[in-house]
């Protein structure tokens, strides 16, 4: 049997059919034999219903309908794509999801730098002159000719004019034309 | 796509896709086991107006010499071995050896010399871009002078 402290703690619960059908049968067999808890019980009562008309009657002066209406205006609102979009990198590059974003910066970096080998011609304009390292044209006269229009680079080797002259009647014009 | 959810399996897929590209920018830089050397050996002189019709997209490059026509008197390639060594002849008891040195930043040293009868007429190493070429012009010939464009292309 349990005591009446206990019984009046779970009135309320009881009232709101909160508790199972033994403990139910529990506290409505001791409300029928206990005057003081059926007593707790009828003000628990009192009250509630108090509480629910004075709920109601102040309900029926809130306008509901705008606020109904507004909600599903928003609910059948779509967001727009700028904002999905935002909300998206938001989600993204969190401090905890942005770790693959280190990796991912130093391929795009390497793929970068090896695009030029993919892509013939990607430098073209930059690097694209053949660049003279080293000449021994053996004590002959040599003329380096870079041209810019068409990228070319010439290496001329030539003789004196004069000693052309000494040694041949009608000279080769090997001497740089340009 | 699952995979992708987990922030850890994220980071492992983009490890190995790092760890390939970088593979594949060390492959892309590797020297070339071949390199196709073309020369081709024009004749330059001031007799006429003439332009051999093969040498057609030359003509930028040739412009610059200044002379009134141009005959392509001999065109040859060779795959040469990178660190390796070919020898082309050329009209007029000429000979031009060429030597594949490196291959760095898509361009390839080439290590050039010309000689005539036996003796060096010129020695010279350039650096070209790959498919690119150069010109070596001015020994004379046939009462005009020659013009030999060396080019090189990484197999």
């Amino acid at each position: 049997m349990r005591d009446c402290e206990s019984i009046r703690e779970s009135i309320g619960r009881w009232l709101d059919g909160e508790l199972d059908t033994a403990e139910s049968e529990s506290i409505r067999a001791h409300l029928a034999s206990c005057e003081e808890c059926r007593k707790a019980q009828q003000q628990l009562e009192s009250i509630d219903q108090i509480l629910k008309t004075t709920l109601l009657a102040e309900a029926q002066q809130i306008e509901f309908l705008p606020f109904w209406r507004g909600v599903q205006v928003r609910i059948a609102q779509k967001t727009p794509w700028h904002e999905q979009a935002l909300e998206g990198l938001r989600a993204t590059f969190t401090l905890s999801r942005a770790a693959w974003l280190v990796p991912a910066g130093i391929a795009v970096v390497l793929a970068i730098l090896s695009l030029d080998s993919y892509i013939p011609g990607l430098r073209e304009g930059r690097n694209s002159f053949a660049s003279v390292e080293s000449i021994d044209a053996y004590g002959r006269n040599v003329a380096l000719l870079r041209e810019n229009e068409s990228k070319t680079t010439v290496i001329w080797l030539y003789e004196d004019q004069e000693e052309e002259n000494a040694t041949a009647d009608e000279p080769a014009k090997s001497a740089p034309a340009f | 796509m699952r995979l992708l959810m987990n922030p850890r399996n994220r980071l492992r897929l983009f490890s190995l896709a790092l760890i390939l590209t970088a593979g594949l920018v060390g492959a892309a830089e590797k020297n070339p086991q071949f390199v196709q050397v073309t020369i081709r050996t024009i004749l330059a002189e001031n007799k006429t107006d003439d332009f051999d019709p093969k040498l057609k997209g030359m003509e930028r490059q040739l412009k610059p010499l200044k002379y009134r026509s141009y005959r392509l008197l001999k065109a040859e390639d060779q795959n040469v071995p990178s660190q390796g060594t070919r020898s082309f002849e050329i009209p007029g008891g000429r000979s031009l050896t060429v030597a594949p040195q490196e291959f760095q930043d898509n361009r390839i040293a080439l290590k050039v010399r010309l000689t005539e009868r036996e003796k060096p007429v010129i020695d010279t190493t350039v650096k070209i871009p790959n498919k690119g070429n150069f010109i070596l012009g001015g020994p004379p010939h046939d009462g005009g002078v020659l013009v030999l464009s060396i080019s090189a292309t990484a197999q």
